[in-house]
């Protein structure tokens, strides 16, 4: 499959003011003002195929903004090297922009006291679109995100879930081949959210977009993306199909038990007992120290089962457990060297 | 015309339908030129007749000030209709909005520029009447409709540079963050080598002199006296005084926006 996003190495400094106290500093600084550097992106690498939706993950201030803007063009690195669909993003901004579709959760692309019906027409003359091929689209998005009378009210009057679903729309409206989203779902209730990760997935399945996609929502990530780059102090941590992630990163499993008695007692080494209830029981299993197996019948023993379930802990807990593993890794590393030191 | 042009046109038309939705702004505004023409009015109509008490006299004050009410109509009618492009540029650049503007394929200044445009050109529309209403009423006189139709002309012209003028103080955000300092400087010139209230015809030799040398007086002093002073041949050496003023403001903001751009893309948004 051909690549629509190639990344090599790609690393962005940026140099803050220092301000230090005292009136003598504050004079000195006039004159020489002392800068701090700081590495919001570290070097990183990565291939994106066409057609590929790739969930972009990391807390705030892992780089996940800064590599968006780089890809998009807005910014320029301070090393490495980035194509997307062929372009270098910073040198060809302008022919990159017609084909890629932004969406930036907390910025909007509407015109505040017109109906987003006029931004969209706006949109097909900035994007230099053919007149009757921008409306065929428009009817096709505006059915999928369920848009209707809203498309006339000025977007003033509009609800966030509704002026998200016209974003969504603005940034598909023009046929682009890469979407950058960074937390398009950001405070939606749950039916806009889901109406945006479906047209997304739709999206991206029917016309081969590819999709890169930020959010703080794991919800987002599982529903819309096969494939997570977890960023971590603007490193890739982790590169791998969410299938794998899950596979390789799951140490616990869910169980929940239904049983005839109403108590029912567990006393096994590895088990967590997160909630009891009558004829309820929610346990984490620790599967290097247990099997699922083990337990079920652990509980046979002692009780009669009416329904049992196995699943496994949300992806936010999956991340977080990652995140755990790499800061303490690093905290190891850095005491190494501390003893290392003469 | 080109669609990489039409783009802009179709900003613009945006800008004018948007503004004119904000109904509340188009009224304020109509007020504060109605108080202003009123207050002026006054005042001349007040000095004027201690000026010149007597009878043939008399009337020939009240000319005299009904020129100065139609003067301050226009030049008020030029600052009025501005809009506050150097805000909208500022608060992009310091909310880091721009660096998002940037991911269109269209010239970022370009399109802040043709948006202020359509909101200048609705301005214009809006006050212009409501401008000959409240002259007409407080001078009590009608200007030469020769002069206003020159004066009109020049004054479009006028406003244009301005908002050229205004783009280029907003783009020093990128480097000052705030740009109030730069306006309130630029607003007093503007205010007073540029004769908002009064006509430099009545300021004293040197500093006419001086303010003839610089690009305020033809923004306001320039189209101002051509209403009570029609003249083809004055109208036509300020379109091209105007037109080489809009030529180098054009330039220099084109090189501020490449230079705040590179200052944006090396430091981000």
């Amino acid at each position: 499959m051909t690549a629509a996003i190639e990344v090599v190495e790609l690393r962005k400094c940026f140099s803050s003011r220092q301000r230090a106290p005292g009136l003598q500093a504050a004079f000195r600084e006039l004159f020489r003002p002392p800068r701090l550097q700081h590495v919001a992106v570290d070097g990183i690498s990565f291939r994106i195929a066409r057609g590929e939706r790739v969930a972009f993950v990391g807390p705030n201030g892992a780089g996940k903004s800064t590599s968006i803007k780089m890809l998009s063009g807005i910014l320029h690195p301070t090393s490495g090297s980035a194509q997307v669909l062929g372009y270098t993003p910073w040198r060809e901004r302008r022919q990159l922009a017609y084909r890629i579709g932004t969406v930036f959760g907390q910025r909007t692309q509407l015109w505040y006291h017109l109906p987003a019906a006029d931004t969209f027409a706006l949109l097909a003359r900035v994007y230099e679109r053919d007149l009757s091929a921008h409306r065929r689209r428009l009817e096709a998005l505006i059915e999928a995100l369920e848009l209707g009378a809203e498309l006339h009210k000025p977007v003033r009057e509009l609800s966030l879930g509704q002026r998200m679903r016209c974003e969504i729309v603005a940034s598909l409206l023009h046929d682009p081949d890469i979407v950058f989203l960074d937390e398009p779902t950001i405070g939606l209730d749950v039916s806009a959210k889901a109406a945006i990760r479906d047209v997304l997935r739709e999206q991206s399945r029917r016309d081969g977009k590819t999709l890169l996609f930020t959010s703080h929502d794991t919800g987002d990530m599982e529903s819309v993306c096969e494939r997570a780059i977890i960023l971590h102090q603007g490193r890739v941590l982790v590169d791998q199909p969410l299938e794998v992630l899950r596979r390789e990163h799951i140490r616990v499993k869910l169980l929940t038990l239904h049983t005839v008695e109403a108590e029912c007692s567990v006393d096994l080494p590895g088990i967590i007992v997160l909630s009891r209830q009558p004829h309820r029981l929610e346990l984490e299993v620790d599967l290097s120290r247990l099997h699922v197996e083990q337990v079920v019948q652990h509980v046979m023993a002692r009780a009669r089962l009416q329904d049992l379930t196995v699943s496994d802990p949300p992806m936010e807990q999956i991340i977080r457990e990652i995140y755990g593993r790499a800061s303490r890794a690093a905290e190891a590393a850095s005491n190494a060297g501390v003893g290392a030191s003469p | 015309m080109s669609a990489a042009y039409g783009k802009y046109l179709a900003i613009a038309r945006a800008a004018f339908w948007q503004r004119l939705s904000e109904r509340a702004a188009l009224i304020g505004r109509i007020a504060f030129y109605c108080l202003i023409l009123l207050v002026f009015s006054c005042v001349w109509r007040s000095i004027f007749s201690a000026q010149e008490p007597l009878g043939a006299h008399r009337k020939a004050a009240a000319h005299a000030a009904g020129d100065y009410v139609w003067y301050l109509a226009l030049t008020e009618w030029i600052m009025l209709s501005q809009p506050t492009l150097y805000l909208d540029i500022e608060s992009d650049v310091r909310s880091g909005d721009i660096a998002y503007q940037l991911a269109r394929p269209l010239s970022y200044v370009g399109g802040k520029l043709a948006e202020g445009v359509g909101d200048l050109l609705l301005r214009m529309l809006t006050l212009a009447p409501f401008g000959l209403l409240f002259a007409r009423l407080f001078s009590g006189q009608w200007a030469d409709g020769r002069g206003l139709m020159l004066a009109a002309l020049v004054g479009v012209m006028a406003a244009l540079l301005l908002l050229l003028c205004y783009a280029a103080i907003g783009l020093c955000a990128f480097w000052l963050h705030d740009c109030t300092p730069v306006y309130l400087v630029w607003q007093k010139l503007l205010f007073v080598l540029g004769g908002l209230m009064l006509p430099l015809s009545i300021y004293p030799e040197w500093l006419r002199a001086l303010a003839q040398r610089l690009p305020f007086a033809s923004m306001l002093y320039g189209p101002g006296q051509l209403v009570s002073h029609p003249d083809a041949g004055r109208a036509l050496e300020l379109s091209v005084e105007l037109g080489a003023w809009v030529v180098l403001a054009g330039l220099l903001v084109l090189g501020l926006e490449r230079r705040g751009r590179r200052v944006l893309e090396l430091a981000g948004g």
